[in-house]
């Protein structure tokens, strides 16, 4: 493996029984999980720094990564906010701070240039689980580039991944202190709307006929948090299109609509409020986008 | 029984189907309306929200399927006559790149959200670039219009429009390319008075030049020396006649998005039962390219139902085994 310096076992992708058995496996013989980030501390033999991934790989490093490139927007802003920045050598085409403008580009977070990637070095390469993009981990691994898969999709997966990013750049207490500052930020927000009276919502991404967010998505989660009810909780797929009848005789309060996309059907009595963009993709200001939706939808007023 | 009394057997079928399509079309929808509530609401009474769905959102719905539906079997019809070529369709003058090109950019750009009319006078202006290209190239050897060349620049223009719309989704965010997709697959979900209006100021214009034109298409469905010489005047009638279909057809992607299979398998169809015989066909297509439209458009809002299906993915599953069975029948019938 290239530099020695880490080591994966390889687990197959994909929702198999064989592989939940091997993350169990895993844990119980780690007698961690992911989310404990004290394990790579009390363990003071080598390897230093062990970590079970979000594709059920265990990755063992001597130390922490000192030449990261980043795949998932989300990720490489968790890099900034543990203050590991300095060890980030490439983004994607969708990071666009303006710290990351002087870094090089690899593209896209999927399918990324392989030769724009391998051309930086890294010693890690943090990307998105899934089947959305099989040939990166192939060619990596191919290539002895050490890769740590994170899905990062629900509210639990964001802390998940804090915890996994904090552990593999030595960060562990600063991660462990965001996820407790983004836990207490959710808190207060769902606490505040505890008080007030709970809203009926439905997100709209836009299309037509309107293509909406059912239950088990982000969306669905964050509108929970701060006091709403996803209209469409009862879809049968995470996000689909819907009949525009639907707009009429559904009870509607909030429609919220994301920017760059337009909603023109009737739903009278209903609100149509544009959310700021990234509010479909969670990232660790999670606590803080959930705030602002909260005020947005609120509108300040007292319970 | 003669072919006289089997058309007007045929016909009259067609226009009861079309009928029945309309009925049930405003009755049935992804909220339940009962029938004594839509009846209410027709007669000018009713719940303000039934009023909405019914005279809001499903009449305008089934009377921009039935524009399209009738005009995309219609424009097909021609084509297939025009050009010969039992391959043609509506789309086959790359109109609906065109018109994909233009709806993709304003996805992608986010000017469609600057108003709802942006979207479809975009399709629409892609869908006349592509029309004005393909016809220039095809004129341009010389005075007459070559109806092999004219093919030709279609699929070569087709070619370079999916480029296009390739190269602007991959570097389009995730919602973008959804957006994209969608409309491509076509769907007259979102139709309003304003959509059937535009369809109809189309629609209906060109689609009764059509029917003018329907005994010249006899003669140059046979070849186009043979009109000639029996007293066509060719170049004036495929000129009006394709630009006719293309701006028909250009005006249902525009409301409707890229629906597929009714252009090319209604007519075909209407041509096994009836005869090539175009003051038939081009009629009877019109009526079953707007009843299949309609009754398409129902599966595809009551199935999963509040989940709407694009409308492409049903006229395919169902257009397509129908035409298989009409066409067996034919081969097993000429033996």
């Amino acid at each position: 493996m290239r530099g020695g310096s880490a080591a994966r076992t390889e687990v197959s992708e994909g929702p198999s029984p064989r592989r939940r058995g091997t993350i169990l496996l895993g844990l119980l013989v780690l007698g961690c999980s992911e989310a404990e980030p004290r394990a790579p501390e009390e363990a003071a033999a080598t390897p230093a720094i062990r970590v079970v991934d979000a594709a059920g790989a265990t990755l063992e490093f001597d130390g922490p990564a000192r030449r990261i490139v980043s795949l998932v927007p989300s990720v490489t802003r968790t890099l900034a906010r543990l203050g590991a920045l300095g060890a980030v050598v490439g983004r994607t085409d969708f990071d666009t701070d303006g710290w990351a403008a002087a870094l090089p580009s690899v593209g896209g977070g999927l399918h990324p240039n392989a030769e724009a990637l391998v051309a930086l070095r890294p010693d890690l390469v943090i990307r998105f689980a899934g089947e959305q993009d099989p040939d990166t981990p192939v060619r990596l691994d191919a290539l002895g580039i050490p890769h740590l898969a994170v899905r990062p999709e629900r509210i639990a997966d964001i802390l998940t991944t804090i915890t996994l990013v904090g552990a593999v750049t030595g960060r562990t207490e600063e991660a462990g202190e965001l996820n407790a500052e983004i836990r207490a930020g959710l808190e207060a927000v769902r606490a505040d709307a505890a008080g007030r009276p709970r809203l009926r919502a439905v997100y709209v991404l836009g299309g037509s006929p309107p293509w909406v967010a059912g239950p088990g998505t982000y969306i669905d989660e964050l509108m929970d948090v701060v006091g709403a009810d996803n209209v469409f909780s009862d879809l049968e797929f995470l996000y689909a299109s819907v009949s525009p009848e639907e707009f009429l005789a559904r009870k509607i309060d909030v429609i919220l609509v994301p920017p760059g996309s337009r909603f023109d059907l009737r739903a009278p009595g209903a609100r149509v409020v544009r959310v700021p963009e990234g509010m479909d993709a969670p990232g660790p200001d999670l606590a803080e986008v959930a705030g602002a939706l909260a005020r947005t939808l609120h509108g300040g007023e007292s319970p | 029984m003669r072919p006289g009394v089997r058309r007007g057997a045929l016909g009259t079928a067609l226009a009861m189907a079309l009928g029945a399509s309309l009925i049930l079309g405003v009755r049935f929808g992804s909220v339940p309306v009962s029938t004594g509530d839509v009846l209410d609401v027709l007669l000018g009474g009713g719940s303000p929200i039934h009023r909405d769905i019914v005279l809001g959102l499903r009449l305008p719905r089934v009377l921009l399927g039935l524009l399209v539906g009738g005009g995309l079997a219609l424009s097909g019809a021609t084509f297939q006559a025009l050009l010969r070529n039992p391959l043609a369709e509506p789309y086959i003058l790359g109109i609906s790149g065109g018109a994909s090109v233009g709806a993709v950019l304003v996805l992608a750009t986010g000017w469609v959200a600057a108003g709802s009319w942006t979207l479809p006078l975009a399709a629409f202006a892609g869908a006349v670039v592509a029309i004005a290209l393909v016809f220039r190239v095809a004129t341009a050897t010389g005075r007459r219009m070559d109806v092999r060349v004219l093919l030709l620049a279609g699929v070569v223009v087709a070619a370079f429009f999916s480029a296009c719309i390739a190269f602007i989704l991959s570097v389009s965010p995730a919602r973008t390319v959804q957006s994209a997709v969608l409309w491509i697959m076509g769907s007259v979900a979102h139709a309003g008075w304003r959509e059937v209006m535009l369809a109809g100021a189309y629609t209906l214009p060109a689609g009764v030049l059509l029917l003018t034109l329907a005994r010249p298409l006899n003669l140059m469905a046979i070849g186009e020396d043979t009109a000639h010489y029996l007293g066509a005047d060719v170049e004036r009638v495929k000129k009006l006649a394709l630009a006719a279909a293309a701006l028909l057809t250009a005006a249902g992607v525009a409301v409707a998005g890229v629906i597929g299979f009714v252009g090319l398998v209604v007519p075909h169809a209407i041509r096994i039962v009836a005869g090539s015989d175009h003051r038939i066909l081009l009629p009877f297509s019109f009526l079953a390219g707007a009843s299949f439209l309609i009754l398409a458009d129902l599966v595809a809002r009551m199935l999963l139902a509040p989940t709407e299906i694009p409308l492409g993915v049903i006229t395919a599953f169902v257009g397509v085994p129908i035409f298989l069975v009409l066409l067996r029948g034919t081969i097993v019938r000429q033996g």
